[in-house]
């Protein structure tokens, strides 16, 4: 089965709620994705999963969707896509660091206790220039203990 | 009145601003809010697969359960999880900018105005999509900011992407996306949800970025935020 199927599962959706897409590449048009990079393409995306195709890991919307539903508000049948992309990142196993920090830390803690994320996000932050930053983010810093372990 | 109120994990941490913003405009307007007793994280936006991602809300609404009838969910991402959990339609999950009504202004005492001041109101993504789970009311932040005598700008901005969801995963995307945002705005930008603050801020410059309660706060006369 491909790993399409499984996302398509993973969403709610059924293969066949994609044969309603008219073509329109309205989505496309207000792609946040396409004012980076002018190559992404939801409706096309939508037709390969319609016809059973694979997704590649390295297409800039699987990469970059920012899960801001503009193509759900702008599509005539409110196609969720950011939800079908973040299934496919899901079936794909792509995940940054920063996801990884975030999903133990709600498993340890049931919640997404920041100093544990930042903690363990340290090399990637360290490498991905993120201590310029430091700076402009001190109103954010604050320290509370982690609600409780192992809670769920 | 009582609201149950679910701060999630950033009003308990990097955002305690909103969190404290939010705690004593509705103090002063006579509502009190509960937390839902040993609340879990929503998942946000982290997970691909649907029913792990609502499940994680249902828990929440399960401890509600009993307490409260409405409940209060701050942050953009675990209001549209949590009223998308409430699938019988049980709970009325509200969010803060809809509870900011005419009865909210006719109690609510001036202190300042915003007269010669220019905002850019920024509600994101998350609080006018999708459809069932936008706000009721979509302007009021305009509404609020020309009601107390300041320039509403950036009309195409507010509902853009800050790219705020790929900060901790590609900051480029983030940074090329707020970008456009503070380039299509003037003034003040003026903000509800705690992920584009921080995606804002982060490339803002110069340029001030606020909370919307820290915005009401400075015109009930409490400490200047401007």
């Amino acid at each position: 089965m491909p790993k399409t199927d499984n996302a398509i599962e993973l969403t709610g959706y059924l293969r066949q709620d994609f044969s309603v897409c008219l073509g329109c590449k309205i989505c496309a048009s207000v792609c946040s994705v396409n004012d980076i990079s002018g190559n992404a393409n939801p409706q096309d995306m939508l037709q390969r999963i319609f016809l059973g195709r694979e997704i590649s890991a390295g297409e800039p919307l699987v990469r970059s969707c920012t899960g801001c539903y503009r193509c759900t508000g702008a599509c005539p049948w409110e196609i969720r896509i950011p939800d079908v992309v973040r299934a496919l990142r899901h079936e794909l196993k792509i995940e940054s660091p920063f996801e990884k920090a975030f999903k133990g830390s709600v498993a340890l803690f049931g919640r997404v206790y920041e100093p544990y994320v930042l903690m363990k996000a340290v090399p990637f932050l360290l490498k991905g220039g993120y201590i310029q930053h430091m700076g402009r983010w001190m109103e954010y810093m604050g320290f509370h203990l982690p609600h409780k372990v192992k809670r769920t | 009145m009582e609201y149950g109120y679910y701060p999630g994990c950033s009003l308990t941490g990097s955002a305690h601003k909103l969190d404290k913003g939010i705690k004593q405009i509705f103090a002063r307007a006579g509502h009190s809010v509960k937390e839902i007793p040993d609340w879990n994280c929503c998942g946000a936006f982290e997970y691909g697969d649907r029913n792990e991602l609502l499940n994680f809300s249902k828990k929440n609404l399960e401890k509600a359960r009993g307490h409260f009838h409405e409940i209060v969910a701050p942050c953009p991402a675990c209001y549209k999880n949590l009223k998308e959990a409430d699938e019988a339609y049980e709970f009325g999950v509200i969010h803060p900018l809809d509870i900011f009504d005419e009865s909210f202004f006719a109690w609510m005492k001036q202190g300042r105005d915003l007269k010669g001041q220019v905002f850019t109101p920024y509600y994101g993504c998350i609080l006018l999509r999708p459809r069932e789970t936008a706000l009721r009311n979509k302007n009021i932040m305009e509404d609020t900011i020309a009601r107390f005598g300041g320039e509403v700008a950036g009309e195409a901005a507010k509902d853009r992407c800050c790219g705020g969801n790929q900060i901790f995963i590609d900051k480029s995307v983030t940074e090329k996306l707020s970008g456009i945002i503070l380039e299509k705005s003037r003034g003040t930008l003026v903000v509800f949800c705690p992920l584009c603050h921080m995606a804002l801020k982060t490339f803002s410059g110069e340029r001030k970025v606020i909370y919307f309660t820290d915005l009401l706060l400075h015109i009930m006369g409490d400490k200047s935020v401007l």
